[in-house]
């Protein structure tokens, strides 16, 4: 793997934090079940919010749930960032060239553009939408996308170690 | 809509359940092999500790286990000591040369199971 894999990702693996995180008894430990738990923390808020874009839960007017559970989801992402960054950097030669880690990558930019156009194209639509009423078909499609995404980011996730 | 919710996850999921059993994927089970030599050099770290093992036809990468379950199962880093001689029996990679992942390794007539 160090080989092939670009400069600054043999920098980041040799650095001292890579080398901290190999060494530590519980550093690596404690980042890969923060991830997991950052991940249903995200997976279930983005639920929610697509659930809701989807007509689900139609009687509560569609701000009232989606602004307040995408607080939540950009928490649980964060999280998510934080403790991938520590998975990362403790092997990123290999994890970088992985094919699986590669697609997720890929994946989560689509996944993260998707919400942050997902949050300028309806935010009119979600202000003025009632109980019960119908979102714009764009909600459809976001909401569609966002959850194929991140179940796949997800399932990727799992796979790194299995290719 | 939950239905409709749920049949979308488990499309998903099912699919990365039946990969997941394959956890071997990129070492061939098929063509265990068993690695004798002295240990040249030891990384006892996370993700899992490795040691290289200079054998008769070549110089080895072993990759080990957790560090928690190596001392859990009773290999400190002592017991993997550069200098030892050590038989580890496991899988070659198809995927990076010369290395494989040990299922056991016996060192000073102790055997440890690393799976």
């Amino acid at each position: 793997m160090l080989h092939e894999a670009p400069q600054f990702l043999i920098a980041l693996e040799q650095s001292a934090l890579g080398s901290a995180i190999r060494q530590s008894s519980w550093a690596y430990m404690a980042a890969n079940v923060g991830h997991i738990l950052a991940l249903m923390l995200f997976v279930s808020t983005v639920a929610v919010m697509d659930a809701r874009l989807l007509g689900a839960f139609a009687a509560a007017p569609p701000a009232t749930v989606v602004r307040p559970v995408r607080r939540l989801a950009a928490v649980g992402l964060l999280l998510l960032a934080g403790t991938g960054f520590v998975l990362f950097t403790a092997e990123a030669t290999h994890v970088a060239t992985n094919p699986v880690f590669q697609l997720k990558a890929a994946l989560i930019v689509l996944g993260i553009g998707n919400a942050l156009l997902a949050g300028r194209l309806l935010r009119e639509a979600l202000d003025e939408t009632p109980a019960f009423a119908p979102l714009p078909t764009q909600a459809w499609l976001c909401a569609v996308l966002s959850l194929s995404v991140w179940v796949t980011v997800a399932a990727c996730g799992r796979l790194i170690a299995y290719f | 809509m939950v239905r409709t919710l749920a049949t979308l996850a488990m499309g998903f999921a099912f699919p990365a359940a039946v990969f997941a059993h394959h956890g071997w994927g990129s070492y061939d089970a098929a063509n265990p092999v068993t690695v004798q030599g002295q240990i040249e050099a030891l990384k006892y770290e996370n993700p899992h500790a490795s040691i290289t093992v200079k054998a008769a036809d070549k110089v080895w990468v072993v990759t080990l286990a957790p560090t928690s379950r190596m001392q859990t199962r009773g290999a400190p880093p002592e017991f993997v000591a550069v200098g030892k001689t050590v038989s580890a029996y496991g899988y070659p990679s198809t995927v990076e040369k010369d290395e494989m992942r040990a299922e056991r390794i016996t060192i000073e007539g102790k055997t440890v199971e690393l799976r």
